[in-house]
């Protein structure tokens, strides 16, 4: 069917088809998406702009384009300040750093370090912890179901999809009452077994579709020379599959990263993650839009990397493997 | 089954036995069920809607084990 | 790990080994094809139902009662279907519906169309189509808290860039541009960003539905004389539909039970415009603390997901087919 496919759009494209689009028809379709991909981006980029600008250019009317760009966003995002007398600061000795200067410069010193790093390591263990996990079950679980007939099958890869589908909230209920339960409130441990649960049926979906085309012959062939059944899935099957855990890895790690509803309500302190920290930061007088923005472009710049990096396999991945172009 | 049924041509399965016109049924009661939940005109339908989605859901889960 | 547990899965185990064609002596050796199948799939499952079955058992039963979280040493009692009844007879929760309805119908019609048109553009394979494809994917990888927390900012009536574009569009003064304030412009508010969102998701799925169509299925039409107008409704069209079919239903699933979006946004206000399912369920369990009747609620939300999640995978296993 694929090759099929392939022969066809390969005698397309070398002799002139029927179906071949007008080059002005061409002309007319690009124009279009690229206007569309540039207005979708606007949101984007004034994120980042808005990072590298001072509180009041944020906040000027109308809105800025051209400004001095400036770090306060940044600085104020990382630390915490408190306001000081003119006479105070001028006693000081000479700033230390950028960050100092542009504080002073506001009539504030810097108190300390802010909550933000904290958070974002949370992400990050809890992120890639969860990744592993879930991945790895969904490895084992994946051959399983690819290359045993395991009864039922079909109604247990619905129920593994089906737990992924749960309204998040719906399921919070019980899981607060049972964390609370088992001490497991509030901690990386717990965010991690709970994101592993949801992510692991995308795992497994992916990576079955994956183990699927690595053709059984391979590891029978093993196992005549010698290899026990573990042995031929150690060193023939997962070489083969590693792009798809590759894929499906990164796919996982944006899901936890991602995720707001249980962070929000199972999480308060020790192990909050950056998506419900980050619209919590305020500075005076109402929120610090240039301290968030800093914090969000911090936050999705390993997201734009990861989705360049899986162009590729997005469609496989946001349609659980069915279709695989 | 007797020998006798054996010789004659193979009955086909009464609808309410077959999975594609039951399954298509159970889709159509869980639309009617979503229909219920999201109108804004009748209290009453939406009070049902439940029992209709979960008919329609738990009507779907058996007939998908029935062959074609 | 329960002892029931063990026996399901050695059992599931046992007939998989059985099913599995034996042709080799060599199974003999090291770990029996029955114990990898046990040891391989019993990890995930126990997981799925520690943090996703038992939770649900414990949902359904807790329906069933007036248990308070914020009251843990109070006493239970049964209150029968009384939780159930309560909230299908409950017009606020019936409006919170109405909402969520209102939400999923438009992001799915201007998402579809939208996505489709795109799609449908895209195909026209111009020059550079990969590279603005990949841009315009990037909305739907970000996380919709955190860039929806941002949107707060683009919303802004005097400050924000929207409000400043659609004035310098339309000539509205900024000030009446109250995207989040004003009662009739909240919803859309939500749905605008939620379209900006996952319009590439739909799109990526449509491309891979007009991509499955094989081109001799045109080509035959053009030796029919086909009006392209006919060709775009009697073959792109239909053997797109089950892609389309597939984008909607996803769409309509996440949509249903949409949160973290909408409470950044708007948090449900002004007043009760914006309170979709997934908030109304927040604000009775999280804070009202009701836990037995906001269970129910789950239940409810839990099964109309089930039903969808039931075609959903229907819809998977047809394109699958292609």
């Amino acid at each position: 069917m694929s090759s099929a496919k392939s022969a066809a759009t390969a005698t397309a494209s070398s002799a002139h088809s029927v179906v071949e689009p007008s080059p002005t028809s061409k002309r007319v379709a690009g124009a279009i998406v690229i206007l569309y991909a540039l207005i979708t981006l606007v949101p984007l980029v004034w994120i980042f702009l808005t990072s590298i600008k001072s509180p009041p250019d944020s906040i000027s009317y109308p809105p800025k384009i051209l400004f001095t760009p400036s770090l306060e966003g940044y600085c104020n995002l990382f630390t915490t300040r408190t306001r000081q007398t003119p006479d105070y600061i001028a006693a000081l000795p000479p700033p230390s750093g950028v960050c100092d200067a542009v504080t002073r410069e506001r009539n504030m010193v810097i108190a300390g370090a802010s909550n933000f790093l904290p958070r974002f390591a949370n992400s990050l263990i809890i992120a890639f912890g969860s990744t592993f996990l879930a991945v790895s079950l969904g490895t084992l679980a994946a051959y399983g179901f690819s290359r045993f007939k395991v009864p039922l099958a079909d109604d247990l890869l619905f129920f593994i999809l089906s737990t992924r589908m749960m309204p998040p909230i719906a399921v919070a209920i019980p899981i607060y009452l049972m964390y609370r339960q088992l001490g497991l409130s509030d901690t990386a441990l717990g965010m991690m077994l709970l994101y592993t649960a949801v992510n692991v049926s995308l795992a497994v979906w992916l990576l079955k579709g994956f183990i699927d085309e690595i053709p059984r012959e391979y590891e029978e062939a093993a196992m005549i020379d010698g290899y026990t059944r573990l042995q031929a899935f150690f060193k023939v099957v997962l070489p083969q599959a590693t792009t798809g855990i590759a894929a499906t890895a990164i796919f996982c790690l944006i899901f936890a990263w991602n995720e707001y509803a249980f962070a929000s309500l199972l999480t308060s302190g020790s192990a909050q993650t950056a998506p419900p920290f980050i619209p919590t930061i305020i500075g005076e007088g109402g929120q610090d839009w240039p301290a968030v923005a800093a914090g969000t472009t911090i936050f999705l710049v390993p997201i734009l990397v990861f989705t360049i990096l899986l162009r590729k396999q997005l469609l496989r991945g946001i349609t659980f493997g069915a279709v695989r172009k | 089954m007797t020998d006798h049924t054996l010789t004659h041509k193979k009955p086909r399965r009464p609808v309410f036995l077959r999975r594609g016109p039951m399954e298509a049924l159970a889709v159509a009661i869980i639309a009617l069920g979503f229909l219920m939940l999201f109108q804004p005109f009748v209290l009453v339908l939406y009070t049902y809607s439940f029992i209709t989605l979960l008919a329609g859901t738990v009507m779907f889960t058996i007939v998908s084990k029935f062959p074609e | 790990m329960t002892a029931s547990h063990d026996t399901f899965s050695e059992k599931m185990a046992d007939a998989a080994i059985r099913a599995t064609p034996e042709p080799l002596a060599v199974r003999v050796r090291g770990l029996s094809d029955r114990a990898i199948a046990w040891l391989f799939i019993a990890p995930t499952i126990v997981l799925l139902l520690a943090i996703n079955i038992f939770p649900l058992f414990w949902a359904i039963y807790l329906s069933f009662t007036n248990f308070r979280a914020n009251r843990p040493n109070a006493v239970v009692q049964n209150v029968g279907l009384g939780n159930y009844s309560r909230i299908l007879n409950d017009p606020d929760i019936w409006a919170s519906m109405q909402t969520t309805a209102h939400f999923v119908f438009w992001t799915i019609v201007l998402q579809t169309l939208i996505g489709f048109a795109l799609a449908y553009l895209i195909d026209r394979k111009f020059r550079g189509h990969a590279f603005w494809t990949t841009l315009i994917l990037i909305p739907m990888m970000l996380s919709p808290a955190v860039v929806g927390n941002f949107w707060r900012f683009l919303y802004e009536p005097q400050i924000g860039l929207f409000a400043y574009a659609v004035s310098f569009v339309s000539g509205i003064p900024t000030s009446d541009i109250q995207m989040l304030g004003n009662v009739h412009l909240a919803p859309w508010a939500i749905i605008i960003v939620d379209t900006w969102m996952w319009t590439p998701y739909v799109m990526l799925i449509c491309l891979a539905g007009l991509r499955s169509i094989p081109d001799y299925i045109y080509e035959a039409a053009e030796v029919d004389r086909a009006s392209p107008w006919r060709q775009f409704w009697s073959i792109t069209v239909p053997m797109a539909l089950p892609f389309i079919m597939l984008a909607v239903l996803f769409r309509g699933i996440e949509n249903f039970k949409m949160f973290d979006m909408v409470n950044l946004l708007t948090g449900g206000g002004p007043g009760s415009t914006t309170e979709v399912a997934s908030i109304a369920l927040k604000r009775d369990a999280f804070e009202a603390w009701a836990t037995g009747r906001s269970s129910a609620f789950a239940i409810v939300l839990f099964v109309a997901v089930f039903g969808l999640a039931n075609i959903y995978v229907k819809a998977l296993n047809k394109v699958k087919q292609r």
